[in-house]
């Protein structure tokens, strides 16, 4: 037994642990070259995604046709509990419905007043997820529009009703989409109605972090967090969702997105703002201005004389 | 022999490519994007450890490499590094694989365990040393519990439907004769 062993390490020779040695140094050259030069490397990993997630998209589709027939037929079967319920929202959905007309009409009358203008560039694009990240370390999930369709990252993702996250990688024909629940997944936000600034920090778990608020007492469960449109990212407004209270006593965020099942997200063309730099000149009469003044000076005495 | 056992090691490789998309394929679909407490298991790195043991020449380190590279980028990994530690715990086992030939299940099972804890470790070690961020120490503990649980089913799948099966003294000769 010993000997065959011997006898296969010979054959495999001096050229198989060659071959080994040079794998394994081209993929940690590979994952260094990542952590100096990590927007080359990551355009490349969303070419490659680019390049195959599509690809597969004809068995994708089925197969979560099947899973959403499942799921469905699950729902049918508590169906009339459903529909009572569905019932009571339907009533309380009423009078909130009038209540928003009411005050939709009520804020256009003030915005009319007040003359304010709309940022006309902010639209979207809507775009289908197609894949998630598809470990339990990351939240994040493939849509289907990417650079083609003007895609930029660092835009915002939405779902009907809520923030989702921010594009994070773009191909050419898909873009992924950092969760706000993702670990690396930070964004700058206000609760109303307290008016506070904080940051939601995504930890991996379904309700992220609401953290370095400014003063946390004025927070209480149960407020709206809007994105505050800090730092030039993102539009500023968004609804992220409300403040609940932890275990711990920590705050949290209860997204308003429907994070479980997420099909259509539009992505909000935000374009930068122009950035004041500039900390202000002195006022006063430029040097072409006072010349001209000097010189009319001059001939209205000469016409004197 | 010769004829049939070519096309035989080939289409076992193929199976292996396949087997292994596939699972890249289940962990894409966007079943749930709701972060949950518990990570399942890495079923591609205990297919390619049942085949290492048993038939170290159905998984050419080659192909184990490129498969292992195509998921780092595929599931957001820092790209690279997860692939060689996996290569270099594929080649360990393979180089004990003749030794593991005529021993029971467990100490494969422990062969396999062993070097699954000591990849996890050099894993979170470089991450920490690179200060890249890391997932919990929670999870990735869950992690690799949910692959050590998984790898006997792994086996008596790739045992008895796959027909992975340690070379039997017969089969030995045969193979020395090919090379």
């Amino acid at each position: 037994m010993a000997r065959d062993r011997g006898q296969s390490e010979d054959f495999k020779g001096p050229f198989k642990r060659l071959l080994l040695g040079i794998l394994v140094l081209c993929l940690l050259g590979l994952f260094l070259f990542w952590r100096i030069d990590s927007p080359r490397v990551e355009r490349f990993r969303a070419q490659v995604v680019d390049a195959i997630v599509p690809s597969f998209d004809w068995a994708m589709a089925p197969v979560n046709g099947a899973v959403n027939i499942v799921r469905d037929f699950q729902s049918y079967q508590r169906m009339h509990q459903q529909n009572q319920d569905l019932r009571r929202e339907l009533q309380q959905m009423k009078a909130w419905k009038e209540a928003a007309l009411q005050l939709e009409q009520e804020n256009a009358r003030l915005l009319d007043l007040n003359n304010v203008q709309l940022d006309p560039r902010l639209t979207y694009v809507t775009g289908v997820v197609m894949a998630d990240s598809g470990s339990p370390f990351r939240q994040s999930v493939l849509i289907n529009v990417g650079s083609r369709d003007g895609i930029k990252d660092g835009w915002a993702a939405m779902d009907g009703l809520g923030l989702v996250g921010r594009i994070s990688g773009v191909g050419d024909d898909t873009a992924r989409v950092l969760l706000l629940t993702d670990t690396s997944s930070r964004i700058p936000v206000t609760t109303q109605p307290s008016g506070q600034r904080a940051l939601v920090i995504g930890d991996n778990s379904p309700n992220p972090l609401l953290d370095f608020i400014e003063s946390p007492d004025e927070v209480r469960p149960g407020d709206r967090i809007l994105t505050s449109g800090d730092g030039g990212v993102f539009p500023a407004g968004l609804l992220v969702g409300q403040v609940i209270e932890d275990r711990g006593g920590r705050m949290r965020v209860r997204i308003a997105a429907d994070d479980e099942r997420l099909e259509f997200l539009r992505v909000l063309r935000s374009y930068r703002k122009d950035r004041i730099d500039d900390p202000g000149g002195l006022i006063g009469p430029s040097a072409g201005a006072g010349a001209r003044a000097a010189d009319q000076a001059n001939a209205a005495r000469a016409g004197d004389e | 022999m010769s004829d049939t056992r070519l096309p035989l090691s080939w289409l076992m490789r193929a199976l292996y490519a396949t087997l292994s998309v596939g699972i890249v394929f289940a962990h894409l679909l966007p079943i749930s994007t709701v972060p949950s407490g518990w990570a399942g298991p890495d079923l591609f790195l205990a297919l390619t450890f049942a085949f290492a043991t048993r038939r170290p020449d159905y998984v050419p380190i080659l192909l184990v490499a490129v498969l292992a590279l195509g998921i780092d980028l595929l599931l957001q990994r820092p790209p690279g590094l997860w692939a060689a530690i996996t290569v270099i715990g594929v080649e360990t086992l393979r180089n004990r694989a003749p030794a593991l030939r005529d021993l029971t299940f467990l100490s494969e099972w422990a062969a396999v365990s062993s070097t699954l804890v000591v990849m996890t470790l050099i894993y979170r070690v470089i991450l920490t040393l690179f200060a890249i961020d890391q997932a919990p120490l929670g999870l990735s503990l869950i992690h690799l519990a949910a692959t050590l649980l998984v790898y006997p089913v792994v086996v008596l799948v790739t045992h008895a439907v796959l027909r992975v099966r340690k070379r039997a003294p017969g089969d030995l000769d045969a193979a020395r004769g090919r090379t």
